[in-house]
């Protein structure tokens, strides 16, 4: 083990992490208002199909990514839809929305499979700090998506933490009644919160396609989306949280391809089950610690609100 | 200002179900035509392809019923969980996990005859799948720990598992160095009704026909509706929850291990890290259409299969088998919104509701 792969896997431990960062983020908004959308794989190969095909075609990645977001924002409020205004099962119209949504872009993207990307997004090259031993590789030579993430991480901080709409936001996915008694739209926020989730999503599927790796093939997402469904969990619905788990579960990732590499003889098939075994122990954690405090989920989540039930 | 408002009818309307299946699958095949024409494919065309592929004869129509029993069976475990209240998500990982099972069976009985050895490679599928389904079965009896969770993450768990499987341990040492588990002996396999047909079929029918009396007729299966509508009731009527959470979820986990091991058995003939190739996820969306009743799910599954098998035979059309895949979720987002128009109906009222009247957005 040398210093370059060293750096070289932070360097892909940080990538990977924005990566799941960002879509656990919208996944985590969407829970805090109440929806659980286990749709996050689709909506992430909806952002990463339709991303790559808009780069194909006009070869600007900004406008790739405004694409991938409102694909994703736009699939999300089919669950939105079916979930909030038709009050459905939260899981099975989720999980419903995968498949619709791998299966749509494995459709849409059957002519775009194997060919070189038309745009992409690619790395930005701090001046002076990129220079810097260690850090600048790792931190200051990062696709600019990596730089959005934490920016979305703070203003989604800042928004549920410190803002009237957050908090009317959190109501609605704590308490829908006392929110919708207390003159809140549960319809609108909850409705806006899943197209936020999905429209992160979708950047995160594009961050994939137009920065990553950059390419499309059916199945690109290879379960990352429920990685980032477990990140949540993992994460105790805090932005801070989520980001450490992003960058350990990111870390995972980056891992896998170069345990060889690094001489460790360890499989990295059996690598890659950690973030879903420690999501299972944070659970089992959270229910024990239950009988003495409360839980870190939002109370309503998962449970339709129907107001004459009220 | 007129609005429009869902209004509870008094009574759902009868057949509502079937009806609102049929509707899901005509805005399904609808929305399929626009995607086709959009892509510049004779819709029409395709379709009776579908058709003819899985149900134009019994050589189509064994293929088919073949494909229906991992379907039904996952669409079993969801539904039995379903019937008291849980969510088995995990039908993914236990039907993986029934394979792997019957697959190290495979290897160890190697030399046992025939009967035994099937019937060992199926029961091997049972207990593979119920043991991945006593953690979070145990978790949540015991703890209170999120069965939707824990089930969910151990899908991605068990197909990690059968990867290092398959380019670990497991390796065939003829396979020439691909990653390939060795096919599982000839007097294993499951034998053939006709067509193509196998012996899995009848086992899945008689498994889900047993559960559809077990949830319906028996007083075990009364106790377990109770518990799924009031917990608060059936503690009061002395039914034990902890213990019913758990038998439940490691039966349905069972049920989805057996699929695995007649998948094994029956069609993949070696373990494979797709041998359960979403058939989990569609199980969700089968029992969720049977409205999670055990008797619901064959049908459903037959259907399922069918769309499937269709899916496949357009490949050879040049178009893509994932419109298939589209057509599954379309049928049920489309049956869930035809549900909700059978127990509701829209009415445009003028300014504020009163009486029994919900507002659009809080109907269920």
């Amino acid at each position: 083990m040398n210093e370059a792969s060293l750096i070289g896997l932070c360097a892909a431990t940080v990538s990977f992490g924005a990566l799941l960062y960002l879509a656990a983020l919208g996944e985590m908004v969407s829970e805090k208002a109440g929806i659980l959308n286990l749709g996050v794989e689709g909506m992430m190969a909806m952002g990463a199909v339709t991303g790559f095909m808009t780069a194909l075609e006009f070869g600007n990645p900004w406008l790739a990514l405004v694409v991938a977001v409102l694909a994703g924002a736009l699939v999300a409020l089919l669950h939105g839809w079916f979930t909030v205004v038709l009050g459905a099962e939260q899981v099975v119209s989720g999980l419903s929305l995968t498949i619709l949504g791998l299966g749509l872009a494995a459709y849409l993207g059957k002519n775009a499979v194997g060919r070189p990307p038309g745009a992409v997004l690619a790395p930005v090259d701090w001046p002076v700090l990129s220079d810097i031993r260690w850090v600048g590789p790792v931190l200051f030579q990062q696709s600019p998506m990596v730089y959005l993430s934490v920016l979305v991480g703070v203003v989604v901080w800042f928004v549920l933490s410190r803002t009237r709409t957050g908090l009317a936001l959190r109501a609605a996915g704590e308490s829908a009644s006392t929110a919708d008694a207390a003159g809140h739209s549960i319809v609108g926020l909850r409705l806006a919160a899943v197209a936020v989730g999905g429209g992160l999503a979708g950047a995160s599927g594009a961050y994939l396609t137009l920065s990553l790796t950059p390419q499309w093939a059916e199945g690109i997402t290879a379960g990352r989306g429920w990685i980032a469904v477990a990140l949540v969990i993992f994460g105790a619905w805090k932005p801070g949280r989520v980001a450490l788990g992003a960058l350990l579960f990111g870390g995972t990732l980056a891992l896998k391809t170069r345990l060889q590499t690094f001489g460790v003889d360890f499989s990295p098939i059996l690598l890659s089950m950690l973030p879903y075994l420690l999501t299972i122990g944070v659970l089992v954690v959270i229910s024990v610690r239950a009988r003495n405090r409360p839980s870190p989920a939002p109370a309503s989540l998962g449970i339709a609100y129907r107001r004459e039930e009220r | 200002m007129n609005r429009p408002v869902l209004v509870r009818r008094e009574q759902a309307l009868r057949g509502g179900q079937p009806l609102s299946f049929a509707i899901g699958l005509v805005v399904a095949l609808t929305i399929g035509i626009v995607l086709l024409l959009g892509a510049g494919h004779d819709p029409v065309a395709i379709y009776e392809r579908m058709f003819v592929a899985a149900l134009g004869d019994p050589d189509s129509w064994s293929v088919t019923l073949n494909r229906a029993v991992p379907l039904g069976l996952a669409g079993l475990a969801v539904a039995i969980a379903g019937s008291m209240g849980l969510w088995n998500i995990g039908a993914e990982g236990q039907i993986l996990a029934g394979a792997m099972m019957a697959a190290g069976v495979a290897r160890i009985g190697e030399g046992w005859p025939g009967p035994v050895l099937v019937t060992a490679i199926l029961v091997g599928g049972v207990l593979g799948g119920s043991l991945w389904a006593l953690g979070p079965a145990v978790a949540r009896s015991q703890i209170g720990v999120n069965e939707i969770l824990t089930t969910l993450m151990l899908n991605e768990v068990a197909l990690r598992l059968a990867q290092w499987l398959i380019h670990g341990p497991w390796k065939d040492p003829d396979s020439f160095n691909f990653p390939l588990a060795p096919m599982i002996p000839d007097h294993g396999r499951l034998p053939t009704l006709f067509g193509r047909a196998h012996v899995g079929v009848i086992v899945a029918l008689v498994v889900i026909a047993l559960f559809a009396v077990a949830v319906n007729r028996t007083a075990w299966g009364f106790e377990l509706r109770v518990a799924g509508s009031s917990g608060a009731t059936a503690r009061y009527a002395g039914i034990s929850l902890e213990r019913k959470t758990a038998t439940v979820l490691v039966m349905a986990g069972g049920a989805a291990g057996l699929a695995g091991g007649i998948e094994l058995a029956g069609t993949a003939d070696r373990l494979t890290e797709g041998i359960s190739n979403g058939f989990g996820y569609a199980g969700i969306i089968v029992a969720a259409l049977a409205l999670m009743r055990p008797s619901g799910v064959a049908a459903v599954a037959v259907l399922f299969g069918a769309v499937q098998i269709g899916g496949q035979s357009i490949q050879t059309m040049g178009v893509s088998s994932s419109v298939s895949t589209i057509l599954q979720a379309l049928i049920l987002f489309g049956a869930i919104g035809a549900g909700v128009l059978s127990r509701y109906q829209v009415r445009m009222v003028a300014g504020d509701p009163g009486g029994d009247v919900v507002e659009l957005g809080e109907a269920r």
